[in-house]
This record gives structure tokens, C-alpha cells and sequence, in this order.
């Protein structure tokens, strides 16, 4: 990190390191159920996008994540996403009772400036679940996030999360990202 | 074609009792692969997934993997993905454009077509003896329905018209409403540890849909403002449940004639474009379907046998225990990007992997099939007796209807057509309804 200053006098490397425990508290709140707070994390204009990821040839890489207006694997606006967290206080939110134990691995953060004041970064993650007696899942992909200070806060407006699976080897994804 | 001269007697149609080893015996599963995936008409993918000439899409009919390629013509054609040399895949990507396949493996080389157009060596290692013509892709017989894309191993299979018969009346409404037709996005792709039938059953059981999915319900209610679904609400439910060659379809009755079709995708928000859509498409569909299935029905829940469920969603057999899932959406080319893109995310959003109504399914289907790994617990049948008796003929609609729209015809309807392709020499046994529906309007099977 260079000592190149943003905004408010900050240096990119003192905003790294925010971002870094940004992330890992998200991961905490994640891995510690606590939904609700993790969704005062993203705006309430966000857009949560999980697209697909296809296997093609290398003239073809162009294909490889399906783009936004195609199929995707989450495609979330606030309103789905606390769907989603409501869904499991109903009491028969039954892929997630008994609840997923997750671990939340982030890491190799990222960050650029946007010149509007906004940051982009991205991560990299291992997410590793499991599940009632034995399953077992880990997911690993990058995540692409656009993120605004509110109230002095950052918070996500917008996630992209790219697995690294083209089939993935899961029963079912009920747990976050 | 070799088949065993066992005779499988699984559904006791008297009493709705099930034998639960057909979910996990793996030499049954491979006489499914044999007799009902190498003999029936399988979806294996839609016209829009290969546009343009050249254009390839990678499937699966059972577990052999499958080129679906449009050739340079515009003709649709499905090739097993093997190399005629040593059995090698020549494709290995999703999706692409190419006018030849060649194998990685020695350097065959195939066209679109089908053809072995170039060995390398051909004069020189095989000193011209290699009859090149005779190793042509192994291509199964091709037919397409409203843009989807069917195919067939048999060359004895009757046509797909027979085979889905007076089924296409009710599918129809969803498929085959509009001159311009339909459009298909996905998949997306997983793997559930779970034999390949129980999902297909579980697509058309409406039993399930008030205790399993309680929690989607009830939150697209709160936020959605969608009525809830209840038991009650569906015994007494004057919607139909027909069951045609194995097929299942439940049919809904439409308040009115511009009623949004769908549920996953509509709010109170967006409603009025989805009326204001069925309004200005209603004289169309009705000069296509005429007025009962443009104006008065709405396609619900359904699945084609063997392995095809609501809408054009793919059960690929992956062994005894395990099923790929595929998730389309299918839209109507012609509907507004609004549109789309709300059925889009509603449907991607409800159904699929991640499916705030589907991810509850998948333990449910897990528990149904392994239950049946152990000697003690096989020993106890499933029960499927709920409606016994309670079906027949139905003036308005074609094929076996069931009195009550829950019921567990279904299921019984579907593990019988099962024990017909199981217990069939050839197509000769294998019994087609005879089709008695009025296709009122001018729709046909190719649009």
C-alpha cells in the first residue's frame, strides 16, 4: 500500500484495514447466526447477485459467469434478502432447522477508490458448512463488492458472488454468502 | 435391446402400497437406465439455447452426456459425447459455437452433422481400410415440442406426439399460448443425494405444499402481500389434476381471463403489467387454444414422465442416490423485459439450489430415498393410498382425473408407468392412451 490519501485524509492502507475488519466481523455475524445484524451490513437499495457459473472452452471465457438479466443462482433485493432471514425465525424454515454450521474464511481484500468516494473491493472466500449428522459442503469463489458510507458506516449497495463450482455439490444453499 | 425377464409388481394400485427398493437398488437403477431412460422421450434442452447455426448445448439423457448442436443448416441434432475410437468425450464445455467436434484424445474429428470427417493417418496407419462413414456420432431421434427440444435412444418409440398424447391439451397453456413461442434461461446445476423419482413425484404432489413450505408461504405473504396456502384451502380446491400416459398436470382455474399465470414473480406491486400482458395477449391465445385453455385454466405443477417437472425442469439420474438437478425458467419471447425479468427472479428466487421455496425439499427427499438402505425399514411399503377410487373421467378434460386436487393419483399414476417401461420387452407393450381431447385453436405440437 502506497501512502496515497482518500477522502477524508485516510491512507488506503488504514482503509484496507477497515475494510479487512468490516469483513471479518461480517464472517463473525455470519458464523454466529446473528441475521439481522448482518443485514444492516448492505443498503437498502442493494443488489445481492449470485450468477452461474458455466464451464467453457478458452475462446469462450467471455461465457464463463452468466451475466446480470440471466438466470442466477441468488438475485436478491432487499426485500429477498430479509425474506430470506425472516424465513428462518417462522420456526419452519426447514433446510436450516436444525441451522447450517458455517465458517466464514475471507481474505485477500482488495480495494479501489471510486472517484464518487465509494469503494469497490473483492475478497476471495472458503465457506465451509455442515449439515445434520455428516454433510459436508465448501464453497469457494470471490466476492465483488461496491460499498457507501452511511452514517458513517460502510454498507454494501452492491455483492457479486462468483463460485468457483459449475455443479454444485450441494443439496441446497440456505446459508449466506 | 437385452432385458431381464423379471416382472416388477412395485405399486399395489388397490391398496397405494409402494416397494421403497426401487430408490436405492442399484441393479433396478440400471435397469431404469436401460428401460426408461434408453426408450423414452427425454427433455434435453430448448431451441434458444442454440441460436445461431453452430451453436452447441451440453446434455444428459439418463447419465450418458449428450451434444446438442444446431448444424449449419438450422437442423437440431443430439449425439451421444463419444469418440467412436475409444469412447472419449469430444465435448467437454457447457455451451459454444463449432462446426467440428474433435477428440482430444488421437485427433478424430466430427462435423456438426454427426459425420467422422477426418482420422489422422487414415491412408498411412490404417492403409485406407477404416471405414470412416460406419463410425458416424451415435445420434438419437430428435423432435421438438412448443421450442423444446426432445429426444429418444428407440428408434420403436412412437412419435412425441403420441407419446405425450392429450398431455400437450394442459401443456398447451403454459408452452403453447403465443404465435412467437418461448424462450428458456439457465440452468443452474446441483447435485441431491436422492433417488432421481422422488423429486419427480414430489414436482406434482400438491400434499406437501402447505406443511413444507410453510416458510416461503408465509413470508411472500408478508412481503408480497400472496394468499396463503392452506390444507384446507386445496381439499377444497375445485382445480384439476389430470394423468395422461404417465404424465401428470394440475390445471387451475383462472379468476379471471387476465389473471397473472404465476405466482413466483408477482407482487402487489407488478400485478397490473402481468393483467394488463394476459389482456392484450388473450385474443391471440384464444385464436391458438381456444376460450377454455386461453381464458379459464392456468398450468400448475406438472411432470412429464419420466424425468421432466414443472415448467422445463431436468432430474438427470447420477446412481441409485444421487440427482442433478437442472433449473430453467421459461418465458414467452414476447413478453415484456418487466416481465421477464420478474418471473426471472421470482422463479430463480423461490425455485432452485438456492429456491426459498425448493431448498426445503431436499432433506424430505433424502430421508424418502434412504429409508429404503435398510433391510428392516424396506420391509415397510410407502403409503400412497390417499384418493383410492377417487378418479375417473371428467367430461371437460381429458385423460384420468382425480376427484380431489390433493390426492395421491399422482404417485400412483407415475410408479405404474414406471412398471410399464420396467416390465416392457419393447415399445410394443409399452400402452398409449388414446387421445381424446378437442385442441380446440390452431396450436399445433410445432408451434
Amino acid at each position: 500500500m502506497t501512502a496515497q490519501t482518500f477522502g477524508d485524509g485516510v491512507s488506503q492502507s488504514e482503509l484496507w484495514h477497515e475494510l479487512m475488519q468490516f469483513y471479518i466481523n461480517e464472517a463473525w455475524l455470519l458464523d454466529d447466526r446473528k441475521f439481522r445484524e448482518w443485514l444492516d451490513l448492505f443498503t437498502d437499495d442493494v443488489f445481492y447477485f449470485m450468477p452461474r457459473r458455466l464451464n467453457v472452452g478458452r475462446h469462450d471465457l467471455d461465457r464463463e459467469v452468466s451475466g446480470e438479466g440471466d438466470l442466477a443462482i441468488f438475485e436478491d433485493d432487499k426485500t429477498y434478502m430479509t425474506m430470506r432471514v425472516d424465513r428462518l425465525d417462522t420456526g419452519m424454515a426447514w433446510s436450516e432447522d436444525p441451522p447450517s454450521r458455517t465458517r466464514h474464511i475471507v481474505g485477500n481484500l482488495v480495494i479501489e477508490p471510486l472517484l464518487s468516494g465509494d469503494l469497490k473491493s473483492k475478497t476471495a472466500f472458503i465457506l465451509y458448512r455442515s449439515h445434520h449428522e455428516t454433510d459436508e459442503n465448501i464453497f469457494a469463489g470471490s466476492r465483488e463488492d461496491h460499498l457507501r458510507k452511511e452514517d458513517g458506516r460502510w454498507r454494501i449497495y452492491k455483492r457479486v458472488i462468483v463460485l468457483d463450482a459449475n455443479v454444485i455439490l450441494a443439496k441446497n444453499l440456505s446459508v449466506f454468502f | 435391446m437385452a432385458v431381464s425377464n423379471k416382472i416388477y409388481n412395485v405399486i399395489d394400485l388397490k391398496t397405494g402400497k409402494l416397494d421403497p427398493r426401487i430408490f436405492s437398488d442399484p441393479d433396478i437403477y440400471q435397469e431404469e437406465l436401460e428401460k426408461i431412460f434408453g426408450r423414452a422421450w427425454l427433455m434435453i434442452g430448448h431451441e434458444s439455447l442454440v441460436p445461431r447455426v453452430n451453436d452447441f448445448f451440453h446434455t444428459y439423457m439418463g447419465e450418458d452426456p449428450v451434444i446438442l448442436t444446431r448444424d449449419d443448416k438450422g437442423k437440431i441434432h443430439a449425439f451421444l459425447n463419444m469418440c467412436r475410437h475409444r469412447g472419449n468425450r469430444i465435448v467437454r464445455a457447457d455451451i459454444g459455437n463449432a462446426k467440428n467436434f474433435m477428440c482430444s484424445y488421437h485427433g478424430w474429428t466430427y462435423s456438426n452433422e454427426g459425420d467422422l470427417e477426418y482420422v489422422p493417418g487414415e491412408e498411412e496407419a490404417y492403409y485406407g481400410a477404416l471405414d470412416r462413414k460406419s463410425f458416424h456420432l451415435v445420434e438419437a431421434r430428435v423432435e421438438t415440442y412448443a421450442g423444446i427440444v426432445f429426444a429418444t435412444w428407440d428408434p420403436c418409440a412412437p412419435s412425441l406426439d403420441e407419446y405425450l398424447g392429450d398431455a400437450r391439451w394442459g401443456l398447451d397453456v403454459f408452452f403453447n399460448r403465443l404465435d412467437s413461442g418461448t424462450e428458456v434461461v439457465g440452468p443452474v446445476k446441483w447435485i441431491e443425494p436422492i433417488n432421481w423419482k422422488t423429486a419427480v413425484d414430489n414436482c406434482s404432489d400438491n400434499y406437501h405444499v402447505p406443511t413444507t413450505h410453510l416458510s416461503a408461504i408465509l413470508v411472500q405473504g408478508r412481503h408480497f402481500g400472496l394468499p396463503r396456502t392452506t390444507h384446507e384451502q386445496q381439499f377444497e380446491s375445485p382445480n384439476k389434476h389430470l394423468f395422461i400416459n404417465g404424465h401428470s398436470l394440475t390445471l387451475r382455474f383462472l379468476e379471471r381471463p387476465d389473471q397473472a399465470r404465476q405466482t413466483h414473480g408477482v407482487t402487489q406491486e407488478n400485478r397490473a403489467v402481468f393483467e394488463e400482458y394476459y389482456r392484450a395477449t388473450l385474443s391471440e391465445a384464444e385464436r391458438r387454444l381456444g376460450s377454455l385453455r386461453a381464458g379459464k385454466l392456468q398450468l400448475g405443477n406438472h411432470s412429464l414422465f419420466p424425468n421432466g417437472v414443472l415448467g422445463f425442469r431436468l432430474a438427470h439420474p447420477r446412481g441409485p442416490l444421487a440427482t442433478e438437478f437442472w433449473h430453467f425458467v421459461v418465458l414467452e419471447k414476447g413478453m415484456p423485459d418487466e416481465i421477464k425479468r420478474a418471473l426471472r427472479i421470482g422463479n430463480g428466487n423461490f425455485n432452485g439450489v438456492a429456491g426459498l421455496f425448493e431448498q426445503d425439499d431436499m432433506d424430505n427427499w433424502r430421508g424418502v430415498t434412504r429409508s429404503s438402505l435398510t433391510p428392516l425399514a424396506r420391509k415397510y411399503s410407502q403409503d400412497l393410498s390417499m384418493g383410492l377410487g377417487r378418479a375417473g373421467s371428467d367430461p371437460n378434460f381429458p385423460g384420468t382425473v382425480a376427484e380431489r386436487y390433493t390426492s395421491e393419483n399422482n404417485q400412483r399414476n407415475f410408479y405404474r408407468r414406471w412398471e410399464d417401461f420396467m416390465n416392457a420387452e419393447d415399445w410394443e407393450d409399452i400402452p398409449i392412451e388414446p387421445g381424446t381431447a378437442d385442441f380446440e385453436g390452431t396450436a399445433t405440437l410445432n408451434g
